[in-house]
């Protein structure tokens, strides 16, 4: 199909839609209120509810912090902070730039380019949280045994079970670590060609 | 309804059918079109009040649409009912003509198989508009347009051969 025969069938098209005008007042002032915008939201309220969780395990670790009584517990108790607190705010920063991109004033390439790039770099820290969720299960581990137990996980005697489960855990990092490298990459590789043929 | 409203309720009742062909070319199923029309509606009211007629009032709102299609956060997975686009594009016309079906079930496939900007020149190339508005609404020169709507023929022809 030529370009000149898909103008003719886009224009039939056009005409038809033209003869079946469904909208009524009424439907047309009911998408204007707030309620149908709310629900375009869900994205940026599943994240909240995921920050706030975040900093309440946050706090629950502040609380006790001073039972964390070895260089290698304090360090992983840093590590979890820095992981609860640092990067919900990025994603929720980041959703909020989105969110605010100004589609009134700026043109299609504009819109385009930071919206690309800001989604871009969501993805990323998506990718990067989802790596790191396996690093903070490690470091949980000994966390929640001495704060909720006051047993030290490293000195303590572990069943080869224990073993067992962290080399299961390991395995399943590697893969779905490549699985989502993989396909970030693939999405990312798409994305970055629009932007570079724009700029 | 004030004065505002009905201008309003008019403007959209006379360019629905273009609020429609966006959402199914930025969308892939019904759901997700008829969320998209939604939030098209909702922006364009949002900034209504703003529009001051220094451009068109048919720039304006194209330039609001596409800019709605592509900002739109949506989860990477539904669960709710999904229709394929051949279903969508049946719906599209009351008096059923096979033939004419079928020759729009191509042109959106071959719109589908365009990148995310392509699609923006593509649906205002095929509204009709000249390169000049086309570059007001999208940003880039009007020589531009007319390099890449090229581009966008030789894909055409290159999935025809295909």
């Amino acid at each position: 199909m030529e370009l000149e025969e898909l103008q003719a069938t886009w224009l039939q098209m056009s005409t038809e839609l033209e003869n079946q005008k469904k909208l009524t007042n009424d439907i047309i002032m009911k998408m204007t209120q707030d309620k149908y915008a709310k629900k375009f939201n869900k994205i940026s309220l599943f994240e909240t509810i995921g920050a706030v969780i975040c900093f309440a395990v946050a706090l629950l670790l502040i609380i006790n912090f001073k039972k964390l009584d070895t260089p290698f517990l304090i360090g992983c108790g840093i590590f979890t902070l820095i992981f609860l607190v640092i990067l919900p705010v990025v994603v929720l920063r980041l959703l909020s730039k989105i969110r605010n991109l100004d589609i009134i004033s700026n043109t299609y390439k504009e819109t385009l380019i930071q919206y690309t790039k800001t989604k871009n770099k969501l993805l990323l820290i998506q990718k990067i949280n989802l790596v790191l969720s396996f690093v903070y299960f490690f470091i949980t581990l000994p966390l929640a045994t001495k704060i909720i137990g006051n047993k030290n996980l490293v000195l303590s005697d572990k069943g080869a079970s224990f073993y067992i489960l962290i080399i299961v855990v390991l395995v399943g990092l590697f893969f779905f670590a490549r699985w989502g490298y993989r396909s970030y990459k693939k999405i990312i590789t798409g994305a970055e060609n629009v932007i570079k043929e724009l700029e | 309804m004030g004065n505002k409203d009905d201008e309003f309720v008019l403007l959209i009742q006379e360019n629905q059918g273009i609020i429609f062909k966006i959402t199914t070319i930025y969308t892939d199923n019904a759901i997700d079109q008829q969320d998209l029309y939604q939030d098209i509606v909702y922006q364009l009211w949002k900034s209504y009040g703003t529009f001051r007629g220094e451009a068109k009032i048919s720039t304006w709102m194209y330039r609001i649409a596409l800019n709605t299609a592509i900002t739109r956060l949506k989860k990477e997975k539904r669960t709710g009912h999904r229709v394929s686009i051949d279903q969508v594009v049946l719906q599209q016309t009351e008096n059923y003509d096979m033939e004419f079906e079928e020759k729009l079930k191509i042109l959106y496939a071959k719109i589908h198989n365009l990148n995310v900007f392509e699609k923006g020149l593509m649906l205002l190339l095929l509204e009709g508009k000249k390169y000049n508005e086309i570059a007001e609404i999208t940003g880039i020169s009007a020589s531009n347009v007319g390099t890449k709507i090229s581009r966008i023929k030789q894909k055409l022809k290159n999935q025809l051969v295909k």
